[in-house]
C-alpha cells in the first residue's frame, strides 16, 4: 500500500459487501506531499508540527509577553502549566538551584510535545505528529546531546566516560561484564528507547483510534449497525484515554529528559 | 514444523505478529502491575511522600511499558 | 514520505527530522529568550509583593499592638490621676471642713468673748452709775434727814466712799463666813 491510496473513510466498503476489513497499518502513517519545493516534500505532519509551534508560541506569547503581577485569566492558565513543569518536573528531579537553567528547555519541550500529541484528537488534523519517528527522534537527539555535553563538561573526558559506564560499590568481578552493558545502555539504548517510547505510544494510540473509527464505518451495513454503535462508543472512550496518554507521554518524555540531565550533573548513580 | 512453515509462506504473518505482541506484553504487564501495586502500598504507608512516589511510579511505568510498545512496533518493522 | 517500497517506521525521514527540530527550535528560542525570563521576573515580583504585604501586615500589627499598649498605659495613668484627684479632693474637703469648723469655733469664741467684755463693761458702767446715784441719793437723803446741806463736795464723796467701803467689807465678810 502506498500513501497515494485514499483514506479508509473514502472507500465505500462495508461489511457483507464482500470486501475485507480495511485494517489500518503503516499506510495510515504515510502522507501525500502537499507541495514540493526543490525536492523537499512538505506533508501534513510537518504542517501540524509547525502549527504546534504556532499554537505553543501564540498561547504563551499571549499569556506571558506582557505579564502582570496580578494575572489575567490567560496568564493564570499559562502560569499553572509553567509552574507544573517547573516545580513538578524540573525542581523535583534536578533540584531548584541547578534546574533553573534547564527550565526553558524542559517547559518548551513539554508543551511542544503535548500539543503535537493532541493533534491526534483534533478534528481535521487527527494525526499525532510524534507517531512518526522523526519527530521524537529529533527531540530525543537534542536531549541526548544536551546531557552528553553536560556530562563531559562537568566531569571532563575521563570522568564523563566513567560516569557513563561505571557504577561504584559492586563486586570487582562483575565490572568486565557491567561496563560495556552500562555504556551501551546509557549511550545507545537510552536515546533509542526515549524516542521510541513516545513514538510507539502515539503510534499505537493512533492505530487503536483508527481501528475503532474504521470499524464503526465499516460495520454500517445491515445488522452490523448495532455493532457500529459499540465501536463508536469505543472511539469516544479511546479518545478520552488518548487525551490522558498524550499528556502522560509528554510528561514522561520530559521527566526522562530531566532524569538524564540530572544523572549527567551528578556522578555515581 | 512444516505446518508452521506453510503458514508463514501463506503470508499470515500478521497473526504471528499478534502472537508475538501478546508474548511481548506479558513481561511489561507483570512489571507494570508490580510497579503500581508497590506504588499504591508506598502511598498508603507514606501519604506525605505522594509527589515523589507518584513521579517514580510513572517513571517506572514508562520504562516498563516501553518494552510492550516496542512489541507493537516490531511487526511493522520486520513484518512484511 | 511517500515511497513505493515498504517503510520501516523506525527510520526517521530526514525532512521530517529537520522540520521537527526547526519547530522545536523556534519554540525553545522563544521560551529561552523572551517568555521564561519575563514570567520569572513577574513571579519574583509577585513573591516580593506578597512577602512585602506580609511585612506590611506585620508592621501594622506591631503598630496596633504599640498603640494598644499606649492606650492602656494612658488609661492606667488616667485612672491613677482620677484616684489621686479624688483623694486630693477628699483631703481638701476634709481640710476645708476642719478649717471651717475651727473658724466657726473661733468666731463663736470671739463672739462669746466680745459678749463677755461688753457685759463686763456694762456691768462696770452700771456699777459706776449705780454708785454715783446711790451716793447722791444717800447724800440727799442724809442731808434731808440731818437737815444740813452737805455741800462740801469733797467731804461728801469721802464719806460716801468710806461708807461704801464698809458696806463692801461687810458684804465680803458675809461671803467669807
Amino acid at each position: 500500500m502506498s500513501a497515494d491510496q485514499m483514506l479508509a473513510f473514502e472507500t465505500d466498503c462495508h461489511i457483507f459487501d464482500g470486501c475485507g476489513f480495511p485494517s489500518p497499518g503503516l499506510s495510515s502513517f504515510l502522507f501525500k506531499p502537499m507541495f514540493e519545493v526543490g525536492g523537499f516534500e512538505f506533508n501534513k505532519p510537518m504542517l501540524l508540527a509547525l502549527l504546534s509551534t504556532l499554537v505553543v508560541c501564540g498561547f504563551f506569547w499571549a499569556a506571558f509577553a506582557k505579564p502582570k503581577v496580578v494575572p489575567g485569566k490567560l496568564q493564570m492558565v499559562g502560569e499553572a502549566g509553567y509552574d507544573f513543569v517547573r516545580r513538578g518536573i524540573v525542581y523535583e528531579t534536578i533540584g531548584k538551584k541547578e534546574g533553573e537553567k534547564y527550565v526553558p528547555f524542559i517547559v518548551s519541550m513539554f508543551f511542544f510535545i503535548w500539543i503535537m500529541n493532541i493533534w491526534s484528537v483534533v478534528p481535521l488534523a487527527q494525526f499525532p505528529v510524534p507517531s512518526l519517528i522523526a519527530f521524537p527522534a529529533g527531540l530525543a537527539g537534542v536531549v541526548w546531546l544536551t546531557w552528553m555535553s553536560i556530562n563531559f563538561k562537568r566531569h571532563g573526558f575521563v570522568g564523563g566516560i566513567k560516569n557513563l559506564c561505571y557504577m561504584p560499590g559492586l563486586p570487582k568481578a562483575i565490572y568486565p561484564l557491567l561496563i560495556p552493558i552500562e555504556f551501551l545502555s546509557n549511550v545507545l539504548v537510552r536515546p533509542f528507547t526515549h524516542a521510541v517510547r513516545l513514538f510507539a505510544n502515539m503510534f499505537a494510540g493512533h492505530l487503536l483510534l483508527l481501528i475503532f473509527t474504521i470499524a464503526s464505518w465499516y460495520l454500517l451495513n445491515g445488522i452490523g449497525i448495532a455493532y457500529a454503535g459499540v465501536s463508536f462508543v469505543m472511539v469516544v472512550v479511546m479518545t478520552m484515554f488518548e487525551l490522558f496518554i498524550q499528556a502522560l507521554q509528554a510528561y514522561v518524555f520530559v521527566l526522562l529528559a530531566c532524569t538524564y540531565i540530572e544523572g549527567a550533573l551528578h556522578a555515581d548513580h | 514444523m512444516s505446518a508452521l512453515q506453510t503458514l508463514a509462506a501463506d503470508g499470515i504473518h500478521g497473526s504471528v505478529a499478534s502472537i508475538g505482541y501478546g508474548l511481548a506484553a506479558v513481561g511489561p504487564g507483570i512489571g507494570v502491575g508490580i510497579i503500581f501495586g508497590n506504588g499504591t502500598q508506598a502511598l498508603a504507608r507514606q501519604p506525605e511522600a505522594a509527589g515523589l512516589i507518584r513521579q517514580n511510579q510513572i517513571l517506572g511505568f514508562a520504562l516498563c511499558e516501553a518494552l510492550a510498545l516496542i512489541g507493537i512496533v516490531m511487526p511493522f518493522v520486520f513484518g512484511k | 514520505m511517500a515511497s513505493e517500497e515498504e517503510q520501516n517506521p523506525l527510520v526517521p525521514e530526514i525532512p521530517e527530522l529537520v522540520v521537527g527540530l526547526l519547530a522545536f527550535g523556534i519554540v525553545f528560542w522563544l521560551f529561552y529568550a523572551k517568555l521564561v525570563p519575563s514570567i520569572n521576573k513577574v513571579l519574583d515580583e509577585r513573591r516580593e509583593a506578597i512577602e512585602g504585604g506580609i511585612e506590611k501586615a506585620d508592621e501594622a500589627q506591631a503598630e496596633a499592638q504599640r498603640v494598644l499598649e499606649e492606650y492602656r498605659a494612658q488609661l492606667a495613668d488616667a485612672r491613677h490621676e482620677a484616684a489621686r484627684l479624688r483623694q486630693e479632693a477628699q483631703e481638701q474637703g476634709a481640710a476645708l471642713i476642719a478649717e471651717m469648723r475651727a473658724e466657726g469655733q473661733r468666731q463663736k469664741e470671739a463672739i462669746i468673748e466680745a459678749g463677755h467684755t461688753q457685759l463686763e463693761a456694762d456691768r462696770k458702767q452700771a456699777a459706776q452709775a449705780l454708785r454715783q446715784d446711790v451716793g447722791r441719793l444717800a447724800t440727799d437723803l442724809a442731808g434731808r434727814i440731818v437737815g444740813e446741806s452737805l455741800e462740801d463736795h469733797a467731804r461728801q464723796s469721802r464719806i460716801i466712799d468710806r461708807f461704801l467701803g464698809e458696806l463692801e467689807e461687810r458684804a465680803e465678810e458675809g461671803v467669807r463666813r
